[in-house]
């Protein structure tokens, strides 16, 4: 499958400083068709029968969350757009961004007008500081052409919130703490952010990407959106190649092409030894692998692809992962506290052939102790590459 | 800046802030503006917020981007994560060493340069990359690194 | 009311209550570290996790409301070894100097770890030593054996209504802290020994019993 744009659409063609360039290929007709012609639910439903999923790397429907907002009886809800983009090997939030942030604001607005909430917050990573004055000018001028704010009868608005260096704050409760400005700690669930999010309010909380498909979903229909991709992952994804490739870059492909065909035919990788699709928290796919689609049935995250090559040590690697998940947890539960730190003791001994029989057994173990009993995504996935590396490639942990 | 025009600037940019609910960005601006956060800042922002200093400290242990000990006027940050880690952002790490003489999370002498080690910072495809201050440099080599430091 | 399995069996349970409120009033034991009945839950430490039917993970029972039709194993194999596992993190980044510790005999984490029948923890990891706080007239604070279960600084501020205490810094540095990370010595700490009271491990101390001699029955790993 050759790529498909449908997010990426307008990147590179616009001039993200302008939003003329936007209107000029049918920018902000969605939102018009939809305040014009549409009720709250009617958009919920489109987005509902689109098939779309969260884009963040859960893959929870979206009409989904949204409609469970609506279902509170409190009347103050909030829509967050999360371009805390930390996931390792991710840069398509910050590619969209630079590219298309009208995109971006269509869809939170749409958002907003389904769920009926008053304000909604763009939560950009402080790594992404040098986006902020693109993001607060193309929000002027959509406010300056009566999309946001008071004219129209639509008062509502969108503020840019800025993070101050914490990974785990894109995991969607800590952002809300974070946005309340308290450390990043993850929220235990139940209350679900739908139900008691941001301040404890309903809160929508969606990723870029996932916003910046609702303009075209609603502008062309959920037919035609979900004829694209699989069964069960409607649209295409974007991803993000690094690594071992000739060609690293954006790719947007529909949903269910091969890995195959990214990272060999359009980023053109050679001498192939494995791949990682989901950054530091993905699964490790052994190059036999290959033509595994990449969708929500099968691996896909937050369509971070990182490429490692014939002579690289996957225990350098894997160590590399959860010396990052150690730095970067928030240090509220155990597992994943304490359990990154031990990892990546043992990894450390690993890599230098010190590693014991009695070693692997425990990574086993604390593998599964973490991905069970962790408060949160973050301490869930870290383990991921570590029991794929044990699963495929055992023969280097040699002891 | 005098301590009394410090105070009266920062109880107007609590207002500006409180308007908006908005303690981290205060935070970030009284870091800015200070270069990093003082226990006599901490303080002030405490009190100005009416939270415990406590929370106002470990708000600010919490987040790499703030800092409780005095940082360099120029602030560079390594990515080591997998994507730099694999085109050996140990090389950039060791070039910026050796030109200032310095390690991880130190200062130069002349308190113009700081270094540290981060997370991704989302320019895999730049790989190995860096920030100073809030700029993006990539595809960095020994060479680019040296032009870049010297355009400070 | 609503009908809920557990353990093999149907229970009537009252909604909102947490799954932990439901496994007390049947009489099954589920160890808990960070969970206090008198305190807000938090969360932290994992210990209480349980298997519910249908979820992706192991669930905290202590926060974890019971919903209709849920199907909850307290004991199965998955949940003991996770328990297990968590108890062996905990006590590796504990200090291992129990003898001489005055709260040896009435401390949680030994008490869990009994239970459970973990002993010494398979692996090391880095400990968390700082010095010992006891400068002040009131509470000896030895942070090198707090367990970060957060029950000081929740007690502090939801008994107390004082909030001496905050979190800082992060993951494995994370720490109680006072004001900008000093030692504690506050003049609200006189007299009041609320989070004393509460902390499950010997990181707090009233000055006067640091030396007394508290005795209970020795703990014996079932095994």
């Amino acid at each position: 499958m050759p790529e498909k744009r449908i997010v990426l659409e307008n990147c590179g063609v616009i001039d993200p400083s302008d939003i003329n360039t936007y209107l000029s290929r049918d920018g902000f007709k969605a939102l018009e068709k939809a305040r014009k012609h549409m009720t709250p639910q009617q958009v919920i439903n489109e987005v509902k029968r689109s098939g779309l999923r969260g884009r963040g790397g859960a893959g929870f429907p979206t009409g989904l969350k949204w409609e469970l907002c609506t279902k509170s009886p409190e009347k103050e809800r909030f829509v967050i757009c999360n371009a805390d983009e930390g996931e390792v090997g991710t840069f398509k939030d910050r590619y969209i961004i630079q590219n298309d942030p009208f995109g971006i604001i269509e869809g939170i607005a749409l958002a907003g007008y389904a769920i009926g909430a008053s304000k909604g917050y763009i939560y950009l990573r402080a790594e992404y500081h040098y986006l902020r004055d693109l993001l607060e000018n193309a929000i002027e001028q959509a406010k300056t052409k009566g999309f946001l704010g008071e004219k129209n009868n639509e008062s509502f608005g969108i503020e840019v919130r800025e993070g101050a260096g914490a990974y785990v704050c894109g995991e969607e409760t800590a952002l809300m703490e974070s946005i309340e400005g308290k450390r990043g700690e993850a929220r235990y669930r139940p209350p679900f952010p739908p139900e008691h999010g941001l301040w404890q309010k309903p809160t929508s909380i969606n990723n870029v990407e996932t916003l910046a498909n609702i303009p075209h979903i609603i502008f062309r229909g959920a037919e035609w959106f979900s004829q694209i991709g699989t069964q069960q992952s409607k649209g295409t994804k974007v991803f993000s190649v690094s690594g071992d490739v000739e060609k690293p870059g954006i790719y947007e492909l529909p949903m269910g092409t091969p890995l195959r065909e990214l990272v060999e035919e359009l980023a053109q990788a050679k001498d192939l030894k494995a791949a990682q699709v989901g950054g530091a928290s993905g699964r490790l796919i052994p190059e036999e692998k290959l033509d595994t689609p990449l969708a929500f049935e099968t691996v896909l995250g937050a369509g971070a692809v990182i490429v490692f090559s014939k002579g690289r040590n996957i225990i350098q690697v894997v160590r590399r992962n959860i010396e990052f998940f150690a730095e970067e947890s928030c240090g509220k539960c155990v597992p994943c506290r304490e359990g990154t730190q031990v990892m990546s003791d043992i990894l450390r001994r690993f890599s230098l052939g010190q590693g014991t029989k009695e070693d692997l057994t425990i990574l086993e173990e604390l593998s599964n102790a973490m991905m069970l009993a962790s408060l949160c995504g973050l301490g869930q996935a870290a383990p991921n590459s570590v029991s794929d590396s044990l699963l495929y490639f055992r023969s280097e942990y040699d002891t | 800046m005098s301590d009394e025009n410090l105070s009266l600037e920062l109880e107007k940019l609590c207002i500006h802030y409180k308007r908006h609910d908005d303690l981290l960005s205060f935070i970030k601006k009284v870091h800015e503006k200070c270069g990093y956060l003082s226990p006599e800042n901490i303080k002030n922002v405490a009190s100005l917020w009416n939270v415990s200093v406590g929370e106002i400290y470990g708000l600010t242990t919490f987040y790499v981007f703030l800092s409780t000990k005095p940082l360099g006027q120029n602030v560079v940050r390594v990515c080591r994560s997998t994507p730099c880690y694999l085109e050996n952002c140990d090389m950039v790490i060791e070039t910026i060493e050796k030109k200032f003489n310095i390690r991880p999370g130190g200062v130069t002498e002349d308190g113009k340069f700081s270094l540290q080690l981060v997370s991704c910072i989302g320019a895999c495809d730049q790989a190995p990359a860096m920030l100073i201050n809030d700029e993006l440099y990539g595809n960095l080599t020994p060479g680019k690194i040296e032009t870049i430091l010297k355009g400070l | 009311m609503i009908t809920i399995k557990l353990n093999g069996s149907n229970v009537e349970a009252r909604r909102g209550m947490t799954i932990l409120d439901l496994c007390k009033e049947k009489g099954i034991s589920i160890p808990t570290l960070c969970y206090h009945p008198q305190l807000t839950p938090t969360g932290a430490c994992r210990l209480c996790v349980v298997e519910v039917e249908g979820a992706r993970t192991l669930v905290a029972s202590c926060h974890t409301p019971v919903a209709p039709g849920m199907t909850i194993q307290t004991h199965s194999p998955k949940v003991i070894q996770t328990r297990k596992m968590i108890v062996e993190l905990l006590l590796s980044a504990h200090p291992d100097f129990c003898p001489v510790c005055n709260k040896a005999n009435v401390c949680e984490l030994r008490m869990i770890a009994a239970d459970l029948g973990v002993g010494l923890p398979r692996f090391r990891t880095k400990k968390r030593y700082y010095p010992i706080e006891d400068d002040n007239p009131y509470i000896i604070r030895d942070l090198s054996k707090c367990v970060l279960c957060f029950r000081c600084v929740k007690a502090c501020r939801e008994v107390k209504m004082a909030n001496v205490y905050s979190v800082g810094y992060r993951g494995h540095s994370s720490k109680i802290i006072v004001d900008n990370d000093q030692p504690l010595n506050k003049e609200v700490c006189r007299q009041c020994d609320v989070c004393v009271l509460f902390c499950p491990v010997g990181a707090l101390v009233l000055r006067e019993e640091r030396f007394r001699k508290i005795s209970r029955k020795p703990f014996i790993i079932k095994g």
